[in-house]
This record gives structure tokens, C-alpha cells and sequence, in this order.
């Protein structure tokens, strides 16, 4: 059975002239059919906050000398840091290909003369840009340029 | 002509008589080929004439018929019964009020239609002697798919930011505005600006794209409200070194 909507969903200001039962959500929202993408993309926002924990940790340890950060990256071998981790990786994979699938339909058609190059054009940027950066940090992590 | 029998579970709803909306079954004999409008206008014609539901043109033009079939948007004389099972739900399009039966109440959707301006907006009206405004194919191209919705509100009851913000524009009325925005015989872009800047507004869509996969035109309104807003944030951006629209 599908949730009641806002009472005021889609009312007019002027008083209706008969009597309306109140609008209701769709059905399937938000965990069947193609509303499921939408809400695990927005869902994922949760891993990043706690992503974001994790990085105040780390630079908690960064400035509580050697004997903290070691600590904590003996505690970040833990398996479950590790599965969570896995997710926060599948989380942005996920985001990066929807988002770049919806990317080039946002884009106005012309932006004073300029016009934006074709979708394709765009996604394949997108994806190069992409694939560029996470090679360049990984070069870096890896102490392969500084 | 082959036949056979599929369950119609109909939201039913009297404001004389019901406190909230109730589900009835019909057994419908159902023909091949036939549309889920066609097995309502059985119904209404066969079985029970205090059945209410809109419907006009049979050929997905008039935009009159859309209601929720098996809990998604559908426009009834589009769409075929072939691909449903022997029992088919059918209840009044999500995130409006119900007037009665499959009937929605449509005077909010109108209000936010005529908020942001739906015309072509001129400073000054051309004089008829000096001729018509001229448009390149190039010029029509660019609005072109925003222009053919029918108003069906399908877009209005997947979106799931309608249900949940009353002030929301919508699908429609922001594809419709931002239609005119780009059109180059228009000048009314601050205007439409300023209204799709306010409260509630460009900004609430929270891009999940399902007013685009229902709309049975293909007018993408999801393209339009996030173009609009990136038309909203370059406005706002130049306002700092320009007057709003963008000219010095």
C-alpha cells in the first residue's frame, strides 16, 4: 500500500470545490523497481559520512605522533575496515557511472555561442578524466612521483 | 476475436459517501490488442456506470487519461494490457488529491503552469508590418522536445520530490518555462529566472530522472529542470559582473 504524500502536494491555493481525499506516493517508492538506483544513489551519501570519520581518524593520528599512526593503520587491516572500504569503492563506482550517465542531458544546449559537444563526447571525457586522476594518485600513493 | 478474463482492482473514492479511498474488482473480458483505457471504458459501459475516469482522444495526445496502473504512471490509451498479468491495479495518478474515482484534481498543477509563464514574452510587441519572427531549424531545434508534452502529469506522480514539497514546481511546468527560455523569439528569461530561483523550485529536483522514463512523448523533463539549473547558477554567477540575464 502505498504512503500518504504531503497533504498539500499539488494543491491549489484557492480552496477546491468539493471535497478531495489526499494524494498518495506512488506505490513502489522508494525500494521496487527503478526508483531502487535513485535511492541506493542517495543511500550511498551515508557511506561517505562515514568515510568521512574515518579520514578525521586519520588525520587525528597524523598529528598525535608515529606511535598513533601506527596504531591506527594496524587497526585498518581489520577486515571489517577493509569490507568497509570495498563498499565505500563500490559506492563511488556506482555514483561516478550514474552520474555520468545523467551528466550530458544537463547540459544547456548552447552556452552564449558555445554549443557542448555531442553526449557521447562528453561521457568518454568524463570516463578519461576519470581513469587520468585515479592513475595519478595511485602513481603518487604508490611513491612512483614524489 | 480471442478473449480472456483479467481482474481490475479500481480505486474507488465518492466524497459523498466515502471517508477514504476504497479498492473494488471487476472481472473484465478482456479482448487482444486491448488498452488498459479500453478496459475501463468496459467496465464503465458494462459492468458499473458510477465509474469516473478521464479519457478523450484514444491516440496519447490529449494527456487526459494517466492514472497509476500496477502502481506506475501510465497513459491508459497508450498503454497495452498485453504486458500485464490477470489481475491489473488501477488507481488515480500518485502525489494529486482525488476528486473522485481515477480523478485527480488538477487546479494546483495549473497554478504552477501559469507561475512560470508559459508564452512568449516580448518588451515590445512587433508591429504586424514588420513582419513575422523569423527562427532558424537550427533556432526550434533546441526547444523543440520540451514543446511536445501534453500535460498527461505522469512526470508529476513519479517524481518523488512532488509528494514530499508542495511549492516544487515540477517536471512540466519547469520543462514548459524552460522551453520558452530557450526559444529566440522569447525575452522573458529573467522573469522566468527569478521564479525558477525562488523557493522550492529548479533546485528541489533531485535528479532521479523517473519524470523522464514515464513520459510517453519523450519530452526528457528531467533534462530540462537540470538544464534550468545550470541556467540558474550561470545567471546567478554573471549577476556579479553583469545585470541578471546576463548583458552588461
Amino acid at each position: 500500500m502505498a504512503r500518504a504524500a504531503h497533504p498539500h502536494a499539488m494543491q491549489s491555493a484557492k480552496p477546491s470545490s468539493t471535497r478531495t481525499a489526499p494524494p498518495m506516493m506512488p506505490a513502489q517508492f522508494p525500494s521496487s523497481g527503478r526508483y531502487r538506483a535513485y535511492t541506493l544513489f542517495g543511500a550511498t551519501g551515508i557511506v561517505y559520512l562515514l568515510l568521512g570519520f574515518v579520514t578525521l581518524r586519520v588525520v587525528w593520528a597524523l598529528g598525535s605522533g608515529e606511535a598513533a599512526w601506527n596504531n591506527l593503520m594496524s587497526q585498518l587491516q581489520n577486515p571489517l575496515y577493509i569490507a568497509f572500504h570495498v563498499l565505500g569503492l563500490v559506492s563511488v563506482l556506482f555514483v561516478g557511472v550514474r552520474f555520468f550517465s545523467l551528466f550530458p542531458k544537463a547540459q544547456p544546449p548552447r552556452i552564449g555561442p558555445a554549443k557542448p559537444p555531442p553526449a557521447p563526447v562528453i561521457t568518454a571525457g568524463l570516463y578519461a578524466a576519470w581513469i587520468g586522476v585515479t592513475v595519478l594518485l595511485g602513481a603518487i600513493l604508490a611513491g612512483g612521483l614524489f | 476475436m480471442s478473449e480472456r478474463k483479467k481482474t481490475f482492482v479500481i480505486t474507488r473514492f465518492d466524497p459523498d459517501k466515502d471517508e477514504a479511498p476504497r479498492q473494488q474488482s471487476y472481472e473484465v473480458p478482456v479482448q487482444k490488442n486491448w488498452k488498459v483505457l479500453d478496459a475501463l471504458n468496459y467496465i464503465k459501459d458494462e459492468i458499473d456506470p458510477t465509474l469516473s475516469h478521464r479519457w478523450s482522444c484514444r491516440m496519447a495526445v490529449c494527456g487526459s487519461c494517466g492514472m497509476m496502473v500496477d502502481g506506475k504512471p501510465s497513459l491508459t490509451c497508450k498503454d497495452s494490457l498485453d504486458g500485464y498479468g490477470d489481475t491489473v491495479e488501477v488507481s488515480p495518478l500518485a502525489n494529486f488529491p482525488i476528486i473522485r474515482d481515477l480523478v485527480v484534481e488538477l487546479e494546483g498543477f495549473l497554478d504552477k503552469l501559469k507561475s512560470v509563464k508559459p508564452w512568449i514574452v516580448k518588451a515590445k510587441e512587433k508591429a504586424v508590418e514588420e513582419g513575422t519572427h523569423r527562427q532558424t531549424p537550427g533556432e526550434l531545434e533546441e526547444f523543440k522536445k520540451f514543446s511536445l508534452c501534453i500535460n498527461c502529469m505522469l512526470c508529476y506522480s513519479a517524481c518523488p520530490v512532488v509528494g514530499n514539497e508542495p511549492d516544487f514546481l515540477g517536471p512540466a511546468a519547469i520543462a514548459l518555462g524552460h522551453r520558452y527560455n530557450l526559444d529566440s523569439r522569447d525575452e522573458g528569461d529573467a522573469e522566468r529566472q527569478e521564479i525558477f530561483r525562488g523557493e522550492g523550485t529548479v533546485f528541489s529536483c533531485s535528479y532521479a530522472n523517473e519524470c523522464s522514463e514515464v513520459c510517453p512523448k519523450h519530452v526528457d523533463p528531467a533534462a530540462a529542470v537540470n538544464q534550468a539549473k545550470f541556467r540558474a547558477v550561470v545567471d546567478w554567477a554573471t549577476s556579479f559582473v553583469t545585470t541578471r540575464g546576463g548583458e552588461g
